[in-house]
């Protein structure tokens, strides 16, 4: 997994899917959902804007591993 | 499948792509009596290729330094760019630009100013990449890309996010228009304008990756040659299409922070322990890109990877602030570093060469549509800046030069009295073909297509060619056009892709056709030609101008250039 949304800490301000410029992160209902995980640039735009803490970043063993 | 309203806009200047160049172009167009209008396909304030900050800005600064004079910059322009950059056109769309660019970003409220001591009024600036002195300005950029989306909204520019744009449409030879669709709510528009700029950066996605994740890129995997390729079905010229551009990058996480790596000081190292860019370049990891990525391919192929980059050396400060910077470019790349178990102290970074991609073969020059002095392509109408322009690239050039291309293309605008009128029925046609692919039950996914593009242009020209590996390539290419015309999408976002993808594919030709005029080699790997080893200027230092003959077939065209060194 890239970015990782906490859907416990996530308010459904939106601002994590307005900004990322890959659009991979969908509002569903009142929850930001990483919709297209492999898709994820880690650019970092949506933990810039999450006033909640709620986004982390996640490694997977292709990336970290190798 | 679905047959959206056809929403029509009308402007005098659009700016297509608003990333760092697109910005630039909206500003200084808006300071004309201009309409501008600005069509992104994600969202301005963290789009493109900054969209998580930057850390490095190039300029020369007249300090006094034999080294910082224009005349010493335009020297080393031509020594590094020789062959691609055209000293002409890099004089007006950057030095004749650079002050303003400079002011223009600090009155954004972003500091170029040195990012390790709060309130410095000094200039931290450092040396890399062939340099005759440290012309990096290191900075904090982290948020300027929401700071220039909050100037261009400002200065009154209207902006549509989210649309992809589609297609350019002509009348009589000029253009008239373009097409594009929301990737949100499949609203379909046609844009009427007098002019636009294409500022759509780069072609990302096109070969494999270093783990096989097609978006875990060096640059922004939304750049896929979409006007590239648009704009070449529309009559307009490209140039510096041959080359193949790739960088040094950790390995796992493909990101930028040469710059800063080299600028501080770090050196790369081969398995052995031993630092080797001395022996292909005599300025060692000072050398241009180019010759840092052929040493460490090499080194590679000859047994002795992996390459390290070698951080032992440098002071606890300089560590700290290296680490820092490399999160200023690459939001996420000291996270990795954690996650990979690399301390501070002692660190010794595993790295590897970068996927290749469609782009410039030097930070001096640019890789797309061919323009002039004043930004302008060959179709009346048609400008173009940034990584989408065949003699701009990097953060210097795409801010000052972008701001020179919307302010010659406003001024265009003034003259054109009214808008051109647009084939409507070809606006119909291109709806149709726009939302085929959400119709149809069966055809490929756009992320198998891609996969075959990336195995054909991998093994055929990523980066080594020669002319039986490109012919190879243009046949295999050409026999999925058809799989091309049957993509299927599911939804909005796989109609997106499966656009980009088929961009991504036509781009592919197009620097495969392009490559094979070129029977030299130049900025190795970039352009190496296996059957043509050595740099040959007395044939070759110039463009590869490629368009669409009437024919429908590439046709090119060499354009020398002339240096005075
Ligand atoms: C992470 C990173 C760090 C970098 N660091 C440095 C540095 O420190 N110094 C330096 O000099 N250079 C650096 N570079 C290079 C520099 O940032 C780029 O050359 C420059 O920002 C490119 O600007 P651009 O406007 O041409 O492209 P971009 O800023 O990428 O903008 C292109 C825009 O076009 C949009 N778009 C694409 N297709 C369409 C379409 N079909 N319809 C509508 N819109 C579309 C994209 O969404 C994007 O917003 C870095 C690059 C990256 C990726
Ligand atoms: S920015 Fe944070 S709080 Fe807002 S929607 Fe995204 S994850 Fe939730
Ligand atoms: S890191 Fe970037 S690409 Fe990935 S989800 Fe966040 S904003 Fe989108």
């Amino acid at each position: 997994m890239p970015a990782v949304i906490s859907q416990t800490k996530c308010t459904g301000c939106g601002l994590c899917d307005l900004f990322c410029p890959i659009d991979v992160i969908h509002m569903e209902g009142d929850v930001a959902i990483m919709r297209y995980p492999d898709e994820c640039w880690h650019c970092g735009a949506c933990r810039l804007h999450c006033s909640k803490g709620a986004v982390t970043f996640e490694f997977p063993a292709s990336m970290a591993g190798i | 499948m679905i047959t959206p309203e056809i929403i029509e806009i009308k402007t005098d200047v659009a700016v297509i792509g608003g990333g760092t160049a697109g910005l630039n172009c909206a500003m200084a167009a808006a300071e004309s009596d201009c309409d501008v209008l600005v069509v992104e396909k994600a969202n301005i304030v963290r789009s493109g290729a900054i969209a998580g900050g930057i850390d490095h800005f190039m300029a020369y600064m007249e300090n006094g330094e034999d080294w910082d004079s224009r005349e010493a910059y335009l020297g080393y322009v031509a020594r590094v760019a020789k062959g691609a950059s055209n000293l002409k056109i890099h004089e007006k769309v950057y030095c004749d630009e650079l002050p303003a660019a400079i002011e223009r970003i600090e009155s954004l409220g972003i500091s170029l100013r040195d990012p390790r001591y709060p309130n410095s009024q000094d200039f931290f600036r450092t040396q890399s990449m062939g340099q005759p002195g440290p012309y990096w300005i290191n900075f904090d950029g982290k948020k300027l890309k929401p700071r220039m989306a909050r100037e261009v909204n400002r200065r009154g520019c209207r902006v549509l996010n989210r649309v992809q744009v589609t297609n350019i449409f002509l009348h009589d030879g000029e253009l008239a228009g373009f097409t594009g669709f929301d990737i949100r709510t499949g609203d379909f528009y046609l844009i009427h304008a007098k002019t636009i700029i294409i500022s759509t950066g780069n072609t990302n996605r096109m070969f494999r990756t270093q783990n096989g994740n097609p978006f875990n890129l060096w640059y922004c995997p939304a750049n896929t040659g979409d006007l590239h390729r648009a704009a070449y079905d529309a009559g307009v010229e490209l140039a510096n299409m041959e080359y193949v551009r790739m960088t040094i990058v950790t390995k796992g996480f493909s990101t930028p922070g040469f710059n800063a790596f080299f600028g501080m000081g770090c050196k790369l190292v081969n398995s052995l322990g031993e630092s080797f860019t001395k022996n292909y370049h005599p300025m060692g990891d000072k050398a241009p890109r180019n010759v840092m990525v052929w040493g460490a391919l090499q080194e590679i192929k000859e047994g002795r990877g992996p390459i390290y980059m070698d951080a032992r050396h440098l002071s606890t400060e300089d560590l700290d602030h290296l680490f820092k910077t490399l999160g200023t470019d690459k939001d996420t790349l000291p996270d990795y570093l954690a996650a990979k178990g690399y301390l501070k102290d002692g660190a010794m970074i595993e790295m590897t060469v970068s996927e290749p991609m469609q782009a410039r073969p030097s930070e001096l020059c640019g890789a797309g549509i061919k323009i002039d002095e004043n930004c302008a392509s060959n179709v009346p109408g048609i400008y173009a800046a940034g990584d989408a322009a065949d003699q701009m690239g990097c953060l210097h050039m795409c801010t000052a030069g972008g701001f020179a291309a919307g302010k010659a293309a406003a001024a265009y605008a003034g003259t054109v009295t009214k808008h051109h009128p647009v084939d409507m029925t070809a606006v119909r046609d291109e709806r149709e073909r726009v939302f085929k692919p959400l119709g149809r039950n069966s055809g490929l996914h756009y992320s198998e297509f891609e996969n075959v593009v990336r195995i054909i242009t991998s093994d055929h020209f990523g980066p080594i060619k020669t002319e039986l590996s490109l012919n190879a390539a243009l046949e295999k290419l050409d026999g999925i056009d058809g799989e091309r015309n049957n993509l299927r999408a599911t939804n909005l976002h796989e109609l997106m892709r499966c656009h980009e993808s088929s961009n991504i594919h036509q781009v592919a030709k197009i620097m495969a056709h392009a490559a094979l005029v070129r029977k030299e080699s130049r900025f190795a790997p970039y352009h190496y030609r296996a059957d043509y080893l050595e740099t040959d200027d007395d044939n070759y230092c110039g463009l590869i101008g490629i368009s669409k003959g009437a024919d429908g077939q590439a046709q090119t065209r060499f354009e020398p250039l002339e240096y005075p060194i």
